[in-house]
């Protein structure tokens, strides 16, 4: 390209060539990493022990239990009604709560929207903490907190839904292009305002996205958390499993089946429309 | 009786820019300007020219803070940049319209949300985050929008529009911030020909009609010609160049440059 054309074409001798940074060692440490957690999770010792002559040992246990679940038990169905009705409304208000706070967390966590690294590490940090605890963990200890009800599963869903918005969306963010806000800031806006106005436009799909997902999470979530004592079918599931009863059991999964297909379509045609 | 005009009546007088001995040294140790000192008077259209990474950019930047100075004196309007804490900082942006070479819209609202965005250093948190501006404010971003001919485009999304109409909104949210000194980083690099001076005449016009000091970085030596009076060339940071437009010669954009001029140096049509 350079006008003089004193390079040779083939050799990199002529070429004032700046040292790569990082140098090769980098992605070779990274494909050494990779092997040993391999070898380690597949070693006899430290790795994960599984058979699969359980599997082999048990079958006709199984297959009877599957044959249960093939007939669901029908007039089983109006004792089902309230505790379905109550897992829609735990998941619903989780739903609400969990984006209404996710939104500015997220705006927070994003290095485009909130330039200030101290700020962003500590709520960076607190998001991690509370998304490596699992739900069914939250519920539990909320049960022993606040006492067995819906309450302590809407929190425990909360929790959950928190640490899945906010990531999906903070990294929706920084794909962002940040030519918007950099017109917000020549124009004199504070932070606050450039994320509301130029930001905010950009990142509300993948928002409502997020929102629409986790939705169809809690209505599966919030059917587990039961089994601790948080609310919804869960509890019914935990009082027919205990006696054995998987025909009441399959119209349940059937029940909580309808629901999920039912939200897909739902929000199916929500992000359409978003498009 | 007094009738109303439709465009937005200058009251703000226009800025001028002072720089003495300015340097930008960015964190990588990339020094983008060297030692600049140039001064640009109120009411003034200004084109900057130099080839790519010769420092157009952080020169632009500079004068609204978008980009810090290391070292120098530098004064716009009543403000000193290099003393400015970040409030004055934003003050100082609210006066001064910025144009982009890549539109900087929000793409997904509609025009108007976008032009209103030039009204943020006039319009308090609280009203931004409700999104409730003040209906004076719409009423100037209606006739910022009239004024470069796209007020019917007012409803639409911003990524519905052609890239001219794009620039045109970004430069409707310029005049929204009514500035005392408009800056244009290539305002013309992304459109055709015939657009490219369509949107040209639409900054000799906000210079012009509504007296406003306008700096433009451009890279094509026809249209630094045509559009304003004076020309600054920049070398490897440094300026090379500073005269009206009538002296600025082939011979001395080979000079800035630092090659021969060539076709791909003009815009043509
Ligand atoms: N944010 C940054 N960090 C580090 N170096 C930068 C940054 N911005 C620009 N530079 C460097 O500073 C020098 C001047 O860049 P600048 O963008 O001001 O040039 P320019 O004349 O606008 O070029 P172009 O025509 O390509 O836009 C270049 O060497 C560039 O690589
Ligand atoms: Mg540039």
């Amino acid at each position: 390209m350079s006008a003089t054309g004193s390079s040779v074409a083939g050799t990199t001798a002529g070429l004032d060539l700046p040292t790569r940074p990082g140098g090769r060692w980098k992605s070779w440490c990274a494909v050494g990493v990779v092997v040993i957690i391999t070898a380690i999770t597949l070693s006899p010792q430290w790795g994960i022990a599984f058979s699969l002559d359980a599997i082999a040992r048990n079958w006709q246990n199984g297959a009877e239990k599957i044959l249960q679940l093939l007939v669901p038990d029908w007039s089983f169905f109006p004792r089902t009604v309230p505790a379905l009705v109550e897992t829609l409304q735990m998941a619903v208000i989780a739903t609400f709560v969990a984006a209404g706070v996710s939104l500015p967390l997220s705006l927070a966590t994003a290095r485009l929207t909130n330039p200030n690294g101290a700020s962003r590490s500590i709520v960076r940090a607190l998001l991690n903490v509370v998304r490596s605890i699992p739900d069914l963990l939250y519920a539990a200890i909320l049960v022993a907190m606040v006492g067995v009800g819906a309450l302590p599963g809407i929190i425990a869903l909360v929790l959950f839904n928190v640490g899945i918005i906010v990531k999906m969306v903070s990294e929706s963010i920084e794909a962002n292009d940040p030519g918007a806000l950099e017109a917000g800031r020549a124009a004199g806006g504070n932070q606050l305002q450039i994320n509301r106005a130029t930001a905010l436009p950009d990142i509300m799909p993948s928002f409502i996205n997020q929102t629409l997902y986790v939705l169809e999470l809690n209505v599966r979530a919030s059917s587990v958390l039961g089994l601790v004592g948080a609310g919804g079918l869960g509890l019914l599931i935990d009082a027919v499993r205990t006696f054995y009863r998987y025909d009441q059991l399959s119209l349940i999964i059937l029940e909580i089946l309808m629901v999920v297909m039912a939200l897909d379509v739902l929000s199916n045609a929500v992000r359409r429309r978003l498009v | 009786m007094v009738v109303e005009h439709s465009f937005p009546t200058v009251t703000a007088s226009p800025w001028s820019v002072s720089m003495r001995d300015v340097t930008v040294r960015y964190a990588n140790g990339v020094v983008a300007l060297k030692s600049v000192s140039l001064d640009i008077r109120p009411g003034e259209m200004v084109s900057v020219v130099g080839l790519s990474g010769s420092g157009k950019s952080s020169l632009i930047r500079s004068i609204n803070g978008l980009v810090p100075i290391t070292s120098g004196s530098l004064r716009v309007g009543g403000f000193q940049l290099e003393t400015a804490r970040a409030g004055e900082l934003r003050r100082l942006r609210g006066e001064i319209g910025m144009i982009f070479q890549g539109f900087n819209l929000a793409k997904r609202t509609s025009v108007l949300n976008n032009v209103l965005v030039g009204r943020l250093a006039h319009t308090t948190t609280l009203r931004t985050l409700l999104g409730a501006y003040r209906a004076s404010d719409r009423q100037i971003a209606f006739e910022a929008l009239d004024r470069v001919g796209i007020l019917s485009k007012v409803w639409d999304r911003a990524s519905s529009l052609s890239g001219g109409q794009q620039q045109r909104v970004a430069i409707a949210r310029a005049l929204c911030q009514e500035p005392r000194l408009v800056l244009a980083d290539e305002p013309v690099a992304s459109l055709d020909p015939p657009t490219a001076h369509e949107v040209m005449g639409d900054l000799r016009r906000i210079n012009q009609d509504l007296g406003i000091t306008v700096v433009t970085n451009l890279h094509l030596i026809d249209l630094a010609r045509s559009y304003g009076t004076r020309i600054i060339g920049l070398r490897a940071g440094e300026v090379v160049f500073d005269g009206p437009v009538d002296s600025a010669s082939d011979s001395v954009f080979s000079e800035i440059y630092g090659r021969s001029v060539e076709s791909a140096d003009v815009l043509g049509l």
